[in-house]
């Protein structure tokens, strides 16, 4: 009988050893990559490992776009060595972030990590990694004390939260330089980590710059219904709804919005409103949303190389680049940056050259690349856009807008 | 507040009855049974999808497609039974909760296995429209959607009280033993019991893809929610569900406009606790 | 020797002389088994293998818990993760704002959430069964959304401990120290379970568990013993609770408040055999692996395959071996000794020396 237990402890004994664990193979360098494949998000998770698929493409061959890393083939400095990316999956939730990490480290050997999407997934995903001294860096979550942890190990390459909610407070001071009256703000977020942590940022810069929040609508992410919150929202008399869902709610809203024709001047919204699944199910209805947001492919206007991505993207993938593929898209070539000037594959020695970054930001409308003191990219940055006729146009800073804003919310279904 | 107060009213009417009849096949497998159906969510999302797809290939709208989807969900309820449930029932409780939420895990990732785990939802159906009254607005669909859940509703409770089957069933809810002294073949009375439970979560996944988005985990909330239902009106009263229903519509709604839309959840829960302290069995159970 | 404590003291008949020589070799599986979870992570020295062990006697602590109350008891309770939530919070908010040792938040959390747990076992003492399980649900439910906009408790920010090492902040680099905390832990739910069944609370609680209305008319205070049992359970949850926040070092109520997380816990206990001593380590032993590497091996297509592979295999379990794998194991066992219709082996039977 207790052969029976043993037995049974033999059998996931040969499974965790057959397991491949091969660390640098020849002129191979594993990535780990973990997204939530699974789960609530699976579908945002699944744009994330696309855009990584695509980087890690552009690195390993040689294409003629003005990018790093895409006219040579693999790492320069490592002979050409390429990049690989083992994913795995976080199913949207830290606790198996952490498993999916370990496992990425210890049986596949990886050198670096990207990823995890989710705030509070990134949170434990770079702990596992902090404290096994590999190398993160992180291009799409946008919680801000993921970088004020004082971590020596995790960079983090995009804008976050507190940066978002300034960009957007400068916009609203820009329109009311234009001379529009804008003073009530509604705060309708998902209440977890992410939406909370955004609507805290945007009530401090509300009250920095002199604006009044008459509805703070903090909803949970698995409603059914929005009735309630949508009833609160309109009953406030608000000049902007500032809006920070993720797909499923942000449809349920703008469908509410609709069917009350609810038309404050401004509806703002980040995340949720450039997910393909919310796109293609509202249709229309996305439109004149005025939406933060990192990428639109108007950009291509002044960043040539947007087209020739998009195109190989397309190519690959059978649809145009997403804001979500285009954020996981930037950690790769930043990890490829560091791995090329520390010409080794160490950990240690890569994370010394991350801190020492200093690169274009390829397909981005940054200035470049570098890491504060928080390790925190320091030209990361926001833009805002509206939809138009199904594509998405940049409207705001003015020196990089491609198009006039409308300003007011013109109305549903014009 | 006061000039959305109507409006809140309205819909919490409406989703009430939506609710209420995604809750009354679960009191109906618990009052035959004593099963608690985890995978009611799972089923009612399994109804959505069929409806989805039918209209998504085949161009079959909602309603056209409801008395099907309503069958197919019958003999997936009775199969389930036959093949699942049947051989719990004479086993330890622990094994009857634990059966249906393996069938539960089952189904939500064979759907996420076969049609992703994205968002969709179906666009342009029949009853698209929106009704504008002088204080509130309402949608087509969900009062097309409510007012089928009443009808329904009210046939399946005639069902139970005047037909011989309704009343077969009715008989073995209240003790199989007696009911198979009478002669009441009990066995094929579960396995009715059990599609017909599935088939109304068939006509409510019906409905709600008219207005509704569609995606494997969109069962959770519902399932949950018609616990509460359930448990509120009383385990196996068929009227106690669709008060429970129309309840926790109101409590939802009113509950997030006063109270704040995070805490709706709360509150029904808190008022289930609340209930069920005072009187275990729920409003009308036994 | 299948360590059923049901089955402990009941009467054999004619005084059989017990097979000393199988007796020993029966009683030899224990100290084996520990000796070879001791050794274990140092044998293979694999990060993610410790960690997967890890998360087996976490997991195997819980199901112990719960099965205090849900096995023994008949409480069968869905909202456990709730005294796991109420110990990771207690501890961690005891460190962040008061610098308390987390080795004493450890206690404090198990106590607070023992004291919840009886504040709310009396009301909830009048429901059985079925409509037990519900409350349970609707209570985790509750606490999760409070605490989810509770900004005392970070909210749904969730709350961080900061990264040190030391047995001082109860913080590793390395896994080993936290898996022989972890195994400590559950040894010592393991010890109480064990001390409890064999005295008074013990028979009540099976009482209950087997006949409440009967137990009622015979004396026994259903109120006062349903508190207790859920008390005890709550307190080891809360255990593992806190060990969780100073492993992972971020808690937040939507990872660790979450109805998923409260399932599996039932789902470890009784795969195992909720009745049996070792039945949660057996459950967390067979699911806990099963799940981590079947997600590492097939999740990363991102199409729940491994999800589906257990719901299918609860489903059997359930269906074919509800008394869980303990269950199964005795069966084999009795079967070995060819018990007659009572029973007990043939030799009993026959009161043979």
């Amino acid at each position: 009988m207790v052969r029976k237990y043993v037995g049974l402890w033999i059998l996931v004994l040969a499974m965790a050893v057959i397991l491949p664990g091969t660390s640098l193979a020849a002129g191979v360098i594993k990535i780990g990559a973990v997204y939530p494949l699974t789960g609530d998000v699976a579908s945002t998770g699944q744009e994330c490992k696309s855009g990584v698929e695509l980087a890690l493409d552009i690195i390993n061959n040689s294409y003629d776009i003005d990018i790093p890393f895409a006219k040579t083939a693999g790492i320069p400095s490592l002979g050409g060595a390429k990049l690989e990316a083992v994913f795995s999956d976080s199913q949207g939730s830290p606790q198996t972030g952490i498993s999916a990490a370990e496992y990425l480290i210890s049986n596949n050997g990886v050198v670096a990590m990207v990823g995890a999407y989710q705030s509070s997934v990134t949170k434990t995903v770079s702990q596992v990694t902090e404290r096994m001294h590999i190398p993160m860096v992180c291009s799409d979550s946008t919680s801000t004390a993921l970088t004020e942890r004082g971590f020596h190990y995790f960079f983090r390459a995009n804008p976050n939260v507190t940066i978002g909610a300034q960009d957007q407070f400068e916009f609203l001071e820009g329109m009311r330089k234009q001379g529009h009256s804008i003073n009530r703000i509604a705060l309708v977020y998902e209440n977890s980590e992410w939406g909370s942590s955004v609507a805290e940022q945007e009530k401090i810069c509300a009250k920095k710059y002199g604006y009044e929040i008459v509805a703070d609508v903090p909803y949970s992410h698995s409603t059914t219904d929005v009735s309630s919150e949508v009833a609160r929202i309109m009953d406030a008399h608000p000049d902007v709804v500032m809006e920070n869902s993720y797909v499923s709610d942000e449809i349920l809203y703008t469908e509410a919005f609709k069917l009350h024709n609810f038309t404050p001047p401004a509806l703002m919204s980040w995340t949720g409103h450039t997910d393909r699944s919310y796109l293609k199910t509202v249709g229309p209805d996305a439109d004149y949303f005025v939406v933060l947001s990192e990428f639109n492919l108007a950009m291509a206007k002044t960043i040539p190389a947007i087209k020739q991505v998009n195109d190989l993207y397309r190519k690959k993938f059978g649809h145009d680049l997403t804001e979500n593929a285009v954020r996981s898209f930037n950690a790769p070539f930043v990890l490829a940056d560091a791995i090329n000037r520390a010409g080794s594959t160490n950990p240690d020695a890569i994370q010394k050259a991350l801190t020492e970054t200093n690169m274009s930001a390829g397909i981005m409308p940054w200035k470049g690349i570098q890491f504060d003191q928080n390790h925190q990219n320091q030209y990361a940055s926001l833009v805002l856009q509206q939809m138009v006729k199904g594509e998405f146009q940049t409207v705001w800073p003015p020196n990089v807008a491609t198009m006039k804003i409308v300003w007011p919310f013109p109305g549903w279904g014009k | 507040m006061e000039n959305q107060l109507l409006q809140m009213v309205v819909d919490g009417l409406l989703m009430g009855s939506i609710y209420a009849l995604i809750a009354v096949g679960m009191t109906l497998i618990w009052g035959v049974m004593n099963i608690i159906n985890f995978a009611h969510g799972a089923f009612l999302m399994l109804a959505m999808f069929l409806t989805f797809w039918a209209d998504k290939l085949w161009g079959i709208d909602p309603l056209v497609s409801l008395p099907l989807v309503a069958l197919i969900m019958f003999f997936v309820g009775w199969g389930t039974y036959s093949t699942t449930v049947r051989k719990v029932l004479t086993g330890p409780i622990l094994a009857q909760l634990l059966v249906t939420f393996g069938i539960a895990i089952f189904l939500v990732n064979l759907a996420v296995f076969l049609w992703s785990p994205d968002y969709q939802q179906l666009r342009g159906t029949l009853i698209s429209g929106t009704w504008r009254f002088p204080l509130f607005v309402v949608s087509e669909a969900k009062v097309v959607a409510a007012l089928a859940s009443v009808v329904v509703f009210a046939g399946t409770y005639w069902w139970l009280k005047k037909t011989r089957l309704g009343r077969a069933v009715q008989a073995t809810s209240i003790s199989k033993e007696a009911a198979a002294l009478m002669g009441i073949n009990t066995e094929r009375v579960f396995g009715i019991t059990f599609g017909v439970a599935l088939a109304l979560l068939g006509v409510a996944g019906s409905l709600l893809c008219n207005f509704y988005y569609v995606f494997p985990s969109v069962g959770d909330m519902f399932g949950l929610l018609a616990f509460a239902i359930v448990a509120l009106g009383g385990f196996g009263s068929v009227p106690g569900s669709f008060l429970g229903g129309l309840m926790i519509g109101l409590a939802e709604h009113l509950g997030g406009l006063y109270l704040g839309p995070q805490y709706k959840y709360a509150v029904i829960f808190i008022i289930y606790l609340g209930v069920v302290s005072i009187r275990p069995k729920g409003l009308f159970g036994w | 020797m299948v360590t059923k404590i049901v089955n402990q003291r009941q009467p054999t008949l004619g005084g059989h002389r017990r097979n000393k020589s199988k007796v020993k070799i029966d009683h030899l599986w224990m100290p084996a088994a520990a000796l070879l979870f001791c050794i274990l992570p140092l044998v293979y020295d694999n990060h993610h293998f410790q960690h997967v062990l890890i998360l087996v006697f976490m997991y195997a602590l819980l199901g112990q818990a719960w099965s205090l109350a849900g096995g023994y008891a008949g409480m069968i309770s869905f909202g456990h993760i709730a005294f796991f939530g109420f110990g990771a919070y207690t501890s961690t908010l005891l460190f962040l704002d008061t610098g308390l040792s987390p080795w004493l938040g450890l206690f404090a959390g198990g106590l607070i959430s023992a004291m919840f747990a009886v504040l709310i076992g009396y009301p909830l003492s009048k429901l059985r069964g079925h409509y037990f399980a519900i409350a349970t649900i609707a209570l985790q439910q509750v606490v999760q959304i409070l605490f989810s906009n509770w900004s005392l408790v970070g909210g749904a920010n969730g709350l961080s401990l900061p990264l040190k090492s030391g047995w001082g902040y109860f913080q590793f680099s390395s896994k080993l120290p936290y898996y022989y905390i972890i195994l400590g832990l559950y040894a010592l739910s393991v010890l109480v379970t064990y001390w409890m069944i064999r005295t008074k609370p013990g028979f009540y609680f099976r009482a209950i568990a087997n006949d409440e209305d009967s137990a009622k008319r015979l004396g026994v205070h259903i109120a006062r013993y349903k508190s207790l049992a859920l008390g005890v359970s709550a307190f080891f949850a809360a255990l593992a609770g806190t060990f969780y926040a100073q492993y992972v070092l971020y808690i937040d109520p939507a990872s660790i408040l979450n109805i998923n997380m409260s399932t599996i816990i039932v789902l470890v206990a009784t795969l195992g055999g909720a009745v049996y001593l070792f039945g949660p380590l057996v459950g967390a032993l067979i699911l806990i692996p099963i799940s981590e590497y079947a997600r590492a091996w097939l999740g990363g297509t991102g199409r729940g395959v491994d999800l589906m592979i257990y719901g299918l295999l609860i489903i059997i379990i359930v269906i074919y071996q509800p008394n869980g794998v303990m269950g199964w194991l005795q069966r084999l066992r009795n079967f070995r000794r060819r018990p007659g219709p009572t029973g007990l082996s043939i030799q009993a039977q026959q009161g043979k020396p």
